[in-house]
């Protein structure tokens, strides 16, 4: 399949690049592996007029250990998280997600921020032009209608990144860059819950870092993920777990979160209240994960039933609370 | 269809220079195989799901049909084409041919150099380790057991 036309730009200082993005705002879209986004121009889902190639900002790359972070630059690649030994001792999470990201090849191209920064996916949007010809134009292409959910009034696509959902379960924030200024955010808060418009990042803003606060004392964490194909594909249903001990070996600290059951990954919010002060064993994590169940939106929008997605983010909710704490006992 | 500026690329494919004009919406698979004429480099799902377009850059796998080839100057690529040297085939290749892991080929140059960066990172892969590297390549004849077959014969050999 083709390209579209577009012209090329290659900014080699992240000041060129903001710049660029002031000059060129909302008609370029930045590209880092490649991996979605020339996807996404071959099928037509985007047509900008410019193509901004950040992969050599050499200021987005390295993972450089902080007294208080872990600082992660916005092209460092999948893989290279992956094999950073300090992210598999202390993020497991974070570690495992890249692990479970893709296949190999695809995850040496693609960087973390391009991973983060992933747009919604639903099997009546991801389709080819011919395709999406013969189909209703629905809310994610303009229109007013939803082809997944009959009736829905909103977008029903879903996040299915991997990265972000772990990176949330430690809390992590990113960086968001240009000209003149810079904010930090939790990750969390760059998803906003719109299928239709999914990310908060602005049209001039360039995504530089991820931080992930240091932890302390006892604690763990893991990230699991369901695909039909264990050598590549997207989560079709995931859940990453965080949780430290108190000296007595309560649960003083927890989050849970859930990936590819809506527009954004979702914090578990009463997964917290559930467990703290108690031991970490399977029935309190039980009742977390059906907390995680009713968060998770199943609907008939990709490669599994919706139902059944529904289903296993209650079983993967489990096994990543099941997964924090056998990385928790390996590390006290 | 907008005009569009055209760029003047120097590639380096297989320890060779190649002065390469194209606009910026071409993919690394369509310069090698259409201006190039390496057609051993194959066009299969044209979307990164099936790696028989998988190239070595700098000595890693990448998918050619999700690489901008304007990215490309200054980097290292490696073909199915630079392996054999003066007509004999490389280790890899012979390995595949004795053990019948080439049956329609098509996946074959992408296995065969995936299989290459995952040896000359790690010359004695488990079998684990030969699975979990071309797992990103897909095969529809052999079943896989005689591609993991023909890897593990070189595990440990000099190339």
């Amino acid at each position: 399949m083709k390209l579209p036309p577009f012209e090329y730009l290659e900014p080699s200082t992240v000041p060129e690049a903001l710049s660029m993005l002031d000059a060129y705002r909302d008609t370029v879209q930045i590209i880092a592996g490649g991996t979605e986004v020339v996807n996404r121009l071959k099928l037509r889902l985007i047509s900008p007029d410019y193509v901004m190639n950040i992969k050599k900002l050499r200021d987005l790359e390295g993972i450089v250990d902080h007294e208080q972070s872990i600082i992660i630059g916005a092209n460092v690649s999948v893989n290279e998280i992956r094999d950073s030994s300090l992210l598999q001792h202390k993020y497991k999470a974070v570690a495992e997600a890249a692990f479970q990201v893709a296949a190999p090849p695809l995850a040496n191209m693609g960087t973390i921020g391009g991973n983060i920064l992933q747009n919604t996916r639903c099997q009546f949007y991801n389709q080819s032009e011919i395709v999406l010809k013969g189909l209703e134009v629905c809310h994610k292409r303009g229109g007013a209608i939803c082809l997944a959910v009959k009736g829905g009034k909103r977008c029903f696509s879903v996040y299915l990144g991997d990265m972000a959902t772990a990176l949330i379960a430690f809390d992590a924030q990113c960086v968001l860059e240009k000209s003149g200024a810079r904010r930090t955010i939790p990750i969390i808060d760059l998803f906003t819950g719109q299928g239709t418009q999914p990310l908060s990042i602005e049209s001039n803003e360039l995504l530089t870092g991820i931080i992930i606060p240091k932890q302390n004392g006892a604690y763990g964490s893991a990230y699991r993920k369901l695909r039909v194909r264990g050598s590549m594909d997207y989560p079709l249903a995931s859940a990453a777990a965080f949780l430290a001990l108190s000296a007595d070996g309560k649960i003083a600290a927890s989050r849970l979160v859930i990936g590819a059951s809506g527009p954004a990954p979702r914090i578990v919010a009463g997964a917290p209240a559930a467990l703290s002060g108690k031991l970490p064993e399977d029935a309190d994590f039980a009742a977390a994960a059906e907390m995680a169940y009713e968060l998770s939106e199943g609907v008939d929008n990709l490669a599994l039933p919706g139902d059944y997605r529904k289903k296993m983010v209650r079983v993967f909710a489990q096994r990543a609370l099941q997964g924090a704490r056998t990385d928790m006992k390996r590390g006290m | 269809m907008k005009e569009m500026k055209r760029y003047s690329l120097t590639l380096t494919v297989n320890n060779e220079t190649h002065a390469v004009v194209t606009p910026p919406n071409r993919t690394l698979l369509e310069v090698l195989r259409d201006d190039l004429q390496l057609t051993g480099t194959k066009e299969g799902c044209g979307e990164g799901a099936c790696g028989s377009c998988t190239v070595l850059v700098d000595g890693q796998p990448v998918r050619s049909c999700l690489t901008l080839a304007v990215a490309m100057e200054g980097r290292k690529i490696t073909t199915i084409e630079g392996l054999a040297q003066g007509g004999k085939l490389h280790p890899i290749q012979a390995a595949f041919v004795e053990n019948h892991a080439i049956q329609c080929g098509f996946c074959g140059p992408g296995m065969i150099l995936t299989s290459q960066a995952l040896l000359n990172d790690n010359p004695t892969p488990a079998e684990g380790e030969i699975r979990r590297a071309i797992s990103g390549n897909v095969c529809r004849c052999t079943g896989y057991a005689k591609i993991v077959k023909a890897v593990q014969s070189l595990a440990g050999e000099e190339r």
